[in-house]
């Protein structure tokens, strides 16, 4: 099983989630996988949208209480 | 005790200061000791090169002698930090000295790396270093109209800085008297103009107001320096006369060199701002991995929290306190006038309409900034 | 409720009845001088006076944290220093103008002498002694407080 990087940006306003994601998508390898945690409302839509415009692959997305958890795969 | 400063940027001079004065007595009686390993002998205030990028500040207005902001009780040596051996609590430095602590402050800031991105370091403009900025000035002095594009780096110093030097962009040629000759694109890397949602809800109007044309969801992979154009990761492009960029950053070398942390940013406790796995190091400004701004407002809050939690172990044995996220950014909005976000953990940032006063709050704070990092303010 | 109609009605009714016509022309004359002031401002100006409060800040808190400059200034202060201070300003002054207009000395061992001569050198040179002399016992005093029996601290 390959590591997940857990990337927590619950309760930040800037840079805020989708610039966290963006920061360590940039250190990561292709094929890693990226979970961020976000309580930001706009993260379930934005991050998808830049993920699919970027070309990496979404794995999935779930609102756990009041935390969204996004996983990312880094694709090229 | 001996406490142990590593960097003299914002951080790192406000907790030694901070703590210089907190523990007064303790240092008069020789039960504390607090030294400073930086660097550098001056001191530079950072804010102040997008002044010098336009013109409205000269670059040796930014800089004092880091020794003259220092309370005398603290022991300075412009020594800079090599290698950093936390198992033993002790440092060697660039010349070969041994520092042992009994507590380790560690804010060594960040730096910009333009050169991740092809074609950036010779194909831009930018105003993130004293060189850079006086160049830019010359740049933008000499530019008789065309196409300039701003871009945008992750993770950067200062998040306010692409739309403040975007105003500061449209007053340069109003005044000069050539706007209707510039074409001004700004590029930002996610799906707003700015990551704060306020800011970016209220910057959008002050865009189209200004005619400043934006793309968004725009991460720069390369400049094609010969041809100039831009190109991003999302596939798009765009043909300029003159590129500004506000390069991404990463953490101190030295950091990287010594496996503290990737990119160079040190792993943090967002309330403690402890080193994850050592309880007697404390990181703090840029240096941290948090979620928060890279700002000299963010340093200065948490180099307050640190200073009142080493000096209550020293008295008491116990840290008093948590960092609650706060930042305070000042945000110039063009034609003198200005505003601020205030944000934490918890509250998000609240945008007042700009006025003058606000601008002149942020002229005076260009110089009650020295009184600051003395620990006065 | 009664009462609660004086609540609703009051805050009104009490500004009208506390502010007077003088009241509102001298408020509107603030206002204009609050304008007047803003408009004449520049960023120059703001940025002078905020070096200026920040140097003076700084000046302040340097020196009320010093008991050394705090007791020299509160000896300063008292009358019986005014008459040497004003003696010593005006000495600086002269000598400036002196060495402006003398730089190189008029002569070696000769010119030293005639300066020796001079009633006013003499009084100096007197003076200079006998603040020696209360700078020696002084300091004598308190390197033996310093050490004195009990103290934990280093002699100096």
């Amino acid at each position: 099983m390959s590591d997940t990087k857990v990337i927590d940006a619950c309760n930040t306003f800037c840079p805020g989630p989708l610039m966290e994601l963006i920061t360590y998508m940039k250190q990561a390898e292709v094929g890693d996988t990226l979970e961020l945690l976000s309580t930001d409302q706009g993260s379930a839509s934005d991050v998808p949208e830049w993920v699919e415009k970027v070309g990496h692959e979404m794995i999935g997305s779930e609102k756990v209480g009041e935390v969204w958890h996004i996983k990312v795969r880094k694709a090229k | 005790m001996r406490i142990l400063v590593v960097g003299g940027g914002t951080g790192g001079t406000i907790v030694a200061n901070n703590l210089a004065r907190r523990l007064s007595a303790e240092l008069r009686a020789g039960k504390v000791t607090l030294t400073m390993l930086s660097a550098s002998d001056r001191h530079m205030y950072q804010p102040g090169l997008l002044y010098v990028a336009f013109g409205q500040m000269m670059p040796d207005a930014l800089y004092r002698d880091q020794a003259s902001l220092l309370e005398p009780s603290i022991e300075f040596h412009v020594d800079p930090v090599k290698h950093f051996m936390l198992d033993e609590q002790k440092v060697r430095t660039g010349s070969d000295r041994v520092f042992g602590y009994d507590v380790l402050v560690i804010a060594t800031g960040s730096r910009m790396v333009p050169e991740e991105i092809p074609g950036l370091v010779e194909g831009s403009e930018t105003f993130y270093s004293e060189a850079g900025a006086i160049k830019m000035y010359k740049a933008l002095r000499n530019f008789q109209g065309g196409r300039i594009a701003l871009v945008v780096g992750v993770p950067h110093k200062c998040p306010i800085a692409p739309v403040e030097a975007t105003f500061s962009l449209h007053d340069f040629f109003k005044a000069r008297g050539i706007r209707d000759q510039v074409e001004i694109k700004y590029h930002y890397p996610i799906n707003r103009i700015h990551s704060i949602e306020n800011v970016a809800k209220w910057a959008k109007p002050e865009f189209d107001r200004m005619e400043v044309a934006y793309e968004t969801l725009f991460n720069l992979k390369e400049v094609d320096v010969a041809n100039r154009i831009i190109r991003s990761e999302e596939d798009t492009e765009y043909a300029y006369d003159l590129l500004i960029s506000i390069p991404a950053h990463r953490g101190m070398a030295v950091i990287e060199e010594n496996q503290l942390g990737q990119a160079g940013w040190i792993p943090t406790d967002r309330h403690q701002l402890t080193m994850a796995g050592y309880d007697n190091v404390y990181v703090l400004g840029d240096t941290t991995n948090l979620p928060v701004s890279k700002t000299g407002s963010a340093a200065h809050f948490e180099a307050e929290v640190v200073a009142e939690n080493i000096a209550s172990i020293v008295k008491i044995g116990e840290p008093v306190r948590e960092y609650d996220g706060k930042v305070y950014c000042f945000i110039e909005a063009g034609h003198d006038q200005a505003t601020y976000a205030m944000f934490n953990y918890q509250n998000p940032p609240d945008l007042k309409p700009a006025n003058k006063s606000m601008h002149w709050f942020k002229m005076s704070y260009n110089q009650l900034y020295w009184s600051s990092v003395r620990g006065l303010l | 409720m009664s009462s609660q109609t004086n609540l609703s009605d009051g805050p009104a009714g009490r500004i009208e009845e506390n502010v007077g016509a003088a009241d509102l022309r001298h408020l509107l004359e603030l206002a204009t001088l609050v304008t007047a002031a803003r408009d004449a401002m520049s960023d120059d100006i703001v940025t002078r006076m905020s070096s200026a409060v920040n140097e003076g800040l700084i000046l302040l808190d340097r020196v009320t944290r010093n008991p050394g400059l705090m007791r020299l200034l509160q000896a300063l202060e008292r009358s019986e220093c005014q008459s040497l201070l004003e003696a010593l300003a005006d000495a600086l002054t002269a000598t400036s103008r002196e060495l402006v207009s003398d730089p190189t000395g008029s002569g070696a061992g000769g010119g030293l002498l005639r300066l020796l001569r001079d009633p006013g050198t003499r009084d100096t040179l007197r003076l200079v002694c006998v603040l020696g002399g209360h700078l020696s016992r002084n300091l004598e005093a308190a390197t033996k407080v310093s050490v004195s029996p009990g103290g934990s601290g280093a002699p100096l």
